[in-house]
């Protein structure tokens, strides 16, 4: 088992009546909201956070891309990818991702991703994602377009890592007459490829087909996880192969305090911040996205999504977010990893309004005393 | 109402299209919007009974496909073209809703003895500065139900519109999205380049416009009218962009 400290750098200082007044933290949400000052602050305790991580020892640490939005302030990851390539010393860093379409030309993330990879050594982990439904309407792209864009990108930035370039590109999207991106990246072929997936079973037996890993969007029931790592282990075997644990990422908000009573009374106030405000608009599929079939079953599907839930025992039951004491944590995120099958744990351990400290104090705890059984767990 | 309605594929250009036709009398095509009504609705009853309609699904919606081929407006009005050589049409009305209201400018201006006069409803096609277009594509019925009709509350705005996702009309009401968004979603339902070209329009055009319109505002039908060398605009009170449902019967008589 591997253990990944995955940071969105969200906004925490939205309005105490934000839910009512706005309808989205996303697209729309106007950047007069936004506080330049205080934003550097938070830029700065993000980072250190995800610093901490590599000291108490995390595998990796996982920074993504979303833009004009409150839940994630990091529309470039890839900045935020090449600090912590200096300022850290062991740990992968993943970039969960670049969404491919929005890169004109795609050409673009090959080269950064691989100036990534060299600055920290070859310790890039490279995300290649379609972007969330709400990025195509703050860039005006056409979603009827997302994945055969995102096809013919992917496809285009693995050959720039795996072929010699000056060659040719002329593709539905891009027309390149010179494709020769310097640098190129440390880890060969190529560094390892993450894509995430919502569920959508094209996503699934591309990821399995390819023998790259998935990683399952956050936010839903358990059981939707479980159908879905189900399904590409299936689809793996349909490949000729067995599935590797580490072909799987589960990702999803994690607390631990000294007791449960201090976990949740710590916690809850900022988990409820994080459901209620930051997630508002997240979930959006603008035409064309993905399949209409695909669009109209995810809708019936976010009935087991977070934002359903009302209270504490909701949130328990679902396995939506794991609070309590380190004793806790450790045995439902043992149970629950063992279930699933999974062979990286992504946990969120700073979800908006939670204070640096105790964003700090969260971390220490479970790199302390939850990671290390867990791990001779997984060895045995 | 008694009038029959018929449903039947052709293939245009390699791609399968639905055609509906109604009535009879003298041709009249009736190029539909966003909202995809491809089935008969009162309005087009009412246009029935002087001519016989024409009424083409685009591609992508109801059961017309071809989406793939199509890439902008331009390729949906050269569709048309297409159309219009199977079934021997030149030099007929072409009455148009909204998304087809500027299909059938866009026609007009790519071949102008198709069209011997035009109709246009609560047309889109142009950015109008000081005039912002609403947002169509939204998941929430309410809202959008709002933007159409100046009565969000009638029996019409809730019958076209579905009401939750496991509406029966989900399917085709996502492929009508879908098929909107391939040629409308940036530029945002317009063609920069039309306001260059209007000049060369000179089918006598009735724009019909209601006075409340939320997703495309007044101020568009008066730039139409403005620069469509022979329009004249008509404005119908207490009236948002649902035209053909909210005044069915003046609106087809303006347009007849």
């Amino acid at each position: 088992m591997k253990f990944f400290a995955f940071h969105l750098m969200p906004w925490d200082r939205l309005p105490a009546d934000f839910a009512e007044r706005y309808d989205s933290a996303w697209t729309t949400v106007p950047n007069s909201l936004y506080d330049p000052r205080h934003g550097g602050q938070l830029y700065n305790d993000y980072l250190d956070q995800l610093v901490l991580a590599d000291k108490l020892g995390f595998d990796g640490v996982c920074v993504n891309e979303h833009h004009q939005n409150a839940y994630g302030t990091m529309p470039s990851p890839n900045l935020m990818a090449s600090i912590l390539a200096r300022q850290t010393k062991h740990v992968k860093i993943a970039v969960v991702g670049n969404a491919l379409p929005l890169y004109n030309p795609p050409t673009r993330v090959a080269e950064e991703f691989a100036m990534i990879d060299c600055i920290s050594g070859g310790r890039l982990i490279a995300g290649l994602v379609v972007g969330g439904g709400p990025e195509y309407y703050s860039f005006s792209l056409n979603p009827t377009h997302a994945r055969s864009m995102y096809r013919e990108a992917f496809d285009l930035v693995l050959r720039c890592w795996t072929e010699t370039g000056p060659f040719e590109h002329y593709g539905q999207h891009w027309k390149l007459r010179y494709v020769n991106p310097w640098p190129r990246p440390i880890q060969q072929p190529h560094p390892p490829v993450w894509i995430p997936g919502a569920g959508s079973k094209e996503t699934i037996q591309f990821v399995a087909q390819r023998r790259f890993a998935y990683m399952g969007i956050p936010y839903f029931h358990l059981d939707f996880f479980q159908r879905n790592f189900d399904l590409f282990r299936d689809a793996c075997e349909k490949n000729g192969y067995t599935a590797d644990p580490e072909q799987l990422g589960w990702l999803l908000p994690i607390y631990v305090a000294e007791s449960d009573e201090q976990a949740w009374a710590e916690y809850e106030e900022h988990l409820w911040y994080f459901v209620r405000n930051l997630l508002k608009g997240l979930v959006i599929f603008p035409p064309g996205y993905t399949s209409v079939r695909s669009i109209a079953g995810i809708q019936r599907g976010l009935q087991q999504f977070m934002t359903a839930c009302q209270t504490r025992d909701d949130i328990e039951r679902g396995g939506y977010a794991i609070v309590g004491s380190p004793k806790t944590v450790r045995e439902k995120l043992q149970t629950y990893s063992k279930r699933l099958g999974v062979g990286n744990l992504l946990g969120l351990f700073q979800i908006g309004t939670l204070p640096h400290e105790l964003a700090c104090k969260n971390m220490s705890l479970f790199a302390e005393q939850v990671m290390p059984q867990l791990r001779a767990e997984s060895q045995r | 109402m008694s009038l029959s309605v018929q449903h039947r594929f052709l293939h245009v250009g390699g791609k399968k299209t639905q055609l509906m036709t109604l009535g009879d009398g003298p041709p009249l095509v009736y190029l539909h919007s966003a909202g995809g009504e491809t089935e008969a609705i009162p309005f087009h009853h009412k246009l029935a009974e002087h001519y016989t309609v024409y009424a083409p699904a685009h591609p992508g919606f109801a059961l017309s496909e071809g989406l793939n081929d199509i890439l902008d407006i331009h390729d949906l009005a050269w569709h048309y073209v297409d159309l219009f050589a199977d079934l021997e049409l030149a030099n007929v009305p072409v009455i148009g809703y909204s998304l087809g209201a500027w299909l059938a400018v866009e026609l007009a201006i790519l071949r102008p003895q198709l069209v011997s006069r035009l109709g246009l409803i609560s047309a889109a096609g142009l950015h109008v500065e000081g005039a912002p277009m609403g947002e169509l594509f939204i998941d929430d019925f309410d809202k959008l139900r709002e933007l159409i009709f100046f009565d969000p509350s009638s029996s019409a705005a809730l019958e076209t519109t579905p009401s939750s996702p496991d509406d029966s009309r989900m399917l085709m009401w996502l492929r009508a999205r879908e098929a909107t968004a391939r040629v409308g979603w940036n530029p945002y339902l317009h063609d920069p380049k039309l306001p260059r070209h209007l000049h060369r329009v000179t089918q006598p055009t009735t724009i019909v416009w209601g006075r409340h319109d939320k997703l495309i505002p007044l101020a568009h039908g008066e730039y139409y009218a403005e620069h469509l060398p022979n329009a004249t605009l008509q404005i119908l009170e207490e009236c948002g962009h649902g035209v053909p449902w909210e005044k069915c019967e003046e609106a087809a008589t303006l347009l007849m």
